[in-house]
């Protein structure tokens, strides 16, 4: 099958905008925690209801090379078979976790993740705050190899559209902390607020899409703690609401630096290294920023002499 | 429509006007190892502009949240000053400017 039969991201929007009217109403009423600035929420809002003219530009090569890479499959899993249903749900978590990873340590794929994590607000809005870029860099390759396996496009596009659906709930701060077994295996509001968090300690945390467990694998976990609560938004923030600055910012940044740019290797250092690298250091990274903070609160617990 | 509950509903998070404590508690979030020498307050507490030895920090109100940047001491004490605001040239990509009305500006000895 080449087509899905339905798009589970569209089936969700009213339940989306319940929701929000939901959060908004708690907050509201002091039940739940929820803060909202109405320029970021429309920000957000036209983030994701804008995204899909930008992705019309890269969609037909998408679906084209995952159709080529399908025909050319080493097996036939059953659109019907349970389970290849299980397998997927495993396997293009994994996918997505390596996504979402080079989504924040390689600048290129940074600038079009970026958007998702401007906003200094975390509530279910931000779920929608959606990249319009991210076609054009080619992610989707990386969903490639499951079609080369033998899963059918259509199958490969319910389960991303599962996934994205099953991280809207997420990104909110009425739910505190979910049960323990669900903690340990489940990304959640909990370790999803450390992603979304620009204190040093939380950058670069929780990559996780459904499951929490890639991260524990792979050494990219992160608790949240009581003790220090997750501030939102980007190392520099944004100072407009502009959604077309929200879009295209960390774009432009990279043409000024490319311009200054005097060899092959400062070219390849501000498009292929870590955000935040420059030829001379100068400019901060997660993790020079995390290296620092771990040597100030190492001086902090040393007793002075 | 959603927007427009958001802003109905009015649950913006508290962003009181800056004072001088504020201002620096602010600013160590973005730039926790700077000594800040001095702070000059915009008089409505929506901006507030640090010097911290040879660089100068800015941190302006965005909505409900603060933004911060960083430009050098020098450029900040030489910018224009046009009917009691400072036209601050910022770094990045958006805004290129503030023009904050600074209680105190410019300082005596530069
Ligand atoms: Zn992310
Ligand atoms: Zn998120």
């Amino acid at each position: 099958m080449l087509e899905a039969p339905f798009d589970p991201v569209k089936l969700a929007v009213p339940f989306f905008i319940l929701a929000i009217v939901l959060e908004i109403a708690l907050g509201r009423l002091h039940v739940a925690k929820a803060e909202y600035e109405a320029r970021d929420t429309l920000a957000s809002l036209g983030m994701g209801l804008l995204r899909g003219i930008p992705l019309l530009l890269t969609a037909g090569i998408a679906f084209g090379a995952m159709v080529w890479v399908w025909e050319h499959r080493i097996f036939t899993i059953p659109f019907t078979a349970w389970w290849g249903w299980v397998a997927i749900f495993f396997l293009e978590d994994l996918v997505y976790y390596a996504f979402h990873r080079i989504s924040h340590e390689r600048r290129f794929w940074w600038a079009a993740h970026v958007n998702h994590h401007s906003s200094q607000h975390y509530n279910l809005s931000t779920a929608l705050r959606q990249t319009w870029t991210g076609g054009i860099t080619g992610t989707w390759a990386l969903w490639l190899p499951l079609a080369f396996l033998g899963f059918s496009p259509a199958q490969i596009a319910i389960q991303q559209g599962i996934s994205l659906v099953y991280q809207f709930w997420i990104h909110t701060e009425a739910v505190g902390r979910m049960p323990r077994w669900f903690e340990a295996v489940f990304n959640t509001p909990s370790h999803h607020r450390v992603h979304h968090a620009r204190n040093p300690r939380y950058l670069d945390r929780n990559y996780a899409g459904i499951l929490i467990i890639w991260d524990r694998m792979f050494g990219t976990f992160q608790a949240e703690l009581d003790e220090e609560k997750p501030r939102y938004g980007l190392i520099r923030n944004l100072g407009t609401f502009n959604i077309l600055t929200v879009a295209f910012h960390e774009w432009i940044a990279i043409a000024r630096d490319l311009a200054s740019a005097r060899s092959l290797r400062e070219v390849g250092g501000y498009l292929f290294g870590p955000p935040g690298w420059s030829p001379d250091g100068s400019r901060d990274t997660s993790e020079s920023l995390r290296a620092r903070w771990a040597a100030r609160q190492a001086a902090a617990s040393t007793p002075a002499e | 429509m959603l927007g427009g509950l958001a802003a109905l509903a009015r649950i913006t998070r508290p962003a009181p006007p800056l004072d001088e404590a504020s201002a620096r508690t602010l600013l160590a979030d973005d730039y926790p190892e700077a000594q800040v020498d001095r702070v000059w307050l915009a008089a409505d507490g929506s901006a507030a502009l640090a010097r911290s030895g040879d660089r100068a920090l800015f941190l302006f109100r965005l909505g409900d949240a603060w933004v911060a940047r960083d430009l050098s001491w020098a450029q900040a004490v030489s910018a224009p000053v046009r009917q009691g605001r400072l036209w601050l040239p910022l770094p990045g990509v958006s805004p290129r400017l503030a023009r904050p009305a600074l209680a105190g500006w410019p300082p005596e000895t530069a």
